[in-house]
C-alpha cells in the first residue's frame, strides 16, 4: 500500500495535527495485511516538522516495523525530520530510493 | 503625483489595530498622523506605516517585557490562525531567489519554535494566549515570542531540580526532554540546533535570562547568561 502523505496537507508542521492525521489514517491501516509493506510517498509536501512526524511516522515504525517503507525525496525538511526521527526512536527507517 | 493618505480606518486595518489604538498612539507621539489644513481627521503614509510595522524585535521583545500592545497584523491567538500565516510565509518564500530548497528548513524552524509556544502553553497561559509571529522576507528576517510560562518552568515540572534558565535552555536544546512527560516530545529543539548548524541560517532565541546565539562564521550552540529577564520565549531566525 501506498501513501500520498501530501492528502494530509502540503505543511505538516504542529503535534496535533500529526496525532490527528495519524487517527484519520487507521481505518485505512487496518486494510494492510499482514505482510503487505506500507510506503510513505513524500512527494508534494511542501514543508514536514518533526513534531507532525513524531506523532505519525514514529507509531508506523513502531508498529510496522520494517514494514514501513519511506520513499526517497530531496526536500530538506524531510532529510532533517528523517534524521531526528531515527535518533529519538534509536532506530534506522527502511528507506528505498 | 500627490502621496495616497490612509484615512485611519484605513491605517487601523493596515496594521490590525483598533481605532482607539490609533488616536492614542498619535497622541503619546508613537505613529504621528497627519492632519490637512487644520482639520481634527487623521491621515497617514503608507510609507509610514510601513516603517512602524518594520521593527518586528522591538514590537515583540516590548511586548514580552512590558505587555505593550502592538500591530495585531502579528498576533496568532491560536495554533491554527499560526498554521495558516506560516503556509502564507512558506508561499512566498519558496519563490524567493536562492531558497527554492532552503525554505522548508526555515518553515521547519518558525513552525516547531511557534508550535512549542502553544503545546506548552496549552491551558496555563499567564495572561495574553498566542504568540507574535512576523516576518520580513526583504530583510530575511522572522520573529516569534510569547508571554508563556518559558522554558524552565515549563521544564522544571519533568526535571525539579533544574535550577535556572540557562540550565533549562541547554536541555531544551540537547536533551529530548519534554514539559508534558509522560507524553513522548521534545524533538523540535533540536533539530532547530542541528538545522541551524549545518545550514545558512542564524539564530537568537531567550528565555528569562538565558539566551541562545548561533550565528556564522562559528556557528557555535552556546547558552549565556544575558542582562535582563525576558518573560516567556523570544526567537528571531535570519538567513
Amino acid at each position: 500500500m501506498k501513501l500520498q502523505l501530501e492528502k494530509f496537507g502540503k505543511t505538516l508542521i504542529s503535534r496535533e495535527l500529526g496525532s490527528e492525521a495519524l487517527k484519520a489514517f487507521q481505518p485505512t491501516l487496518r486494510e494492510l495485511s499482514k505482510d503487505e509493506e506500507l510506503e510513505i510517498d513524500f512527494s508534494g509536501v511542501l514543508t514536514l516538522s518533526p513534531s507532525w512526524a513524531d506523532e505519525f511516522l514514529s507509531p508506523l515504525l513502531d508498529q510496522l516495523g520494517d514494514r514501513l517503507i519511506l520513499l526517497a525525496s530531496d526536500n530538506l525538511s524531510v532529510h532533517a525530520t528523517i534524521k531526528i526521527l531515527c535518533e529519538v526512536n534509536k532506530r534506522s527507517f527502511n528507506i528505498k530510493t | 503625483m500627490e502621496e495616497k493618505l490612509f484615512t485611519i480606518s484605513q491605517a487601523a486595518e493596515y496594521i490590525g489595530v483598533s481605532l482607539n489604538t490609533l488616536r492614542r498612539w498619535d497622541e503619546s507621539g508613537k505613529l504621528i498622523a497627519i492632519k490637512k489644513g487644520g482639520g481634527t481627521h487623521r491621515y497617514y503614509r503608507e510609507k509610514d506605516l510601513e516603517i512602524f510595522t518594520s521593527d518586528l524585535m522591538k514590537f515583540a521583545s516590548e511586548w514580552i517585557q512590558d505587555s505593550v500592545e502592538f500591530p495585531g497584523i502579528f498576533y496568532c491567538p491560536t495554533s491554527s490562525i499560526f498554521n495558516a500565516r506560516l503556509v502564507k510565509m512558506q508561499n512566498t518564500l519558496m519563490q524567493k531567489p536562492g531558497f527554492e530548497k532552503l525554505y522548508s528548513l526555515i518553515v521547519l524552524i518558525a513552525g516547531e519554535i511557534g508550535d512549542n509556544s502553544f503545546a506548552h502553553n496549552l491551558g496555563k497561559w499567564p495572561d495574553t494566549p498566542g504568540i507574535f509571529f512576523g516576518y520580513d522576507l526583504d530583510k530575511n528576517i522572522i520573529v516569534l515570542a510569547d508571554r508563556g510560562l518559558g522554558v524552565l518552568e515549563t521544564l522544571r515540572r519533568v526535571r525539579p531540580k533544574l535550577s535556572n534558565h540557562v540550565a533549562a535552555v541547554e536541555v531544551a536544546f540537547t536533551e529530548f526532554i519534554s514539559g508534558r512527560a509522560p507524553e513522548k516530545r521534545g524533538n523540535g529543539l533540536k533539530t532547530v540546533r542541528e538545522v541551524v548548524i549545518e545550514y545558512p541560517i542564524d539564530l537568537f532565541f531567550t528565555s528569562g535570562d538565558a539566551e541562545v546565539r548561533i550565528k556564522n562564521p562559528d556557528k557555535v550552540f552556546r547558552v549565556t547568561r544575558g542582562q535582563r529577564i525576558v518573560r516567556g520565549c523570544l526567537a528571531k531566525i535570519e538567513f
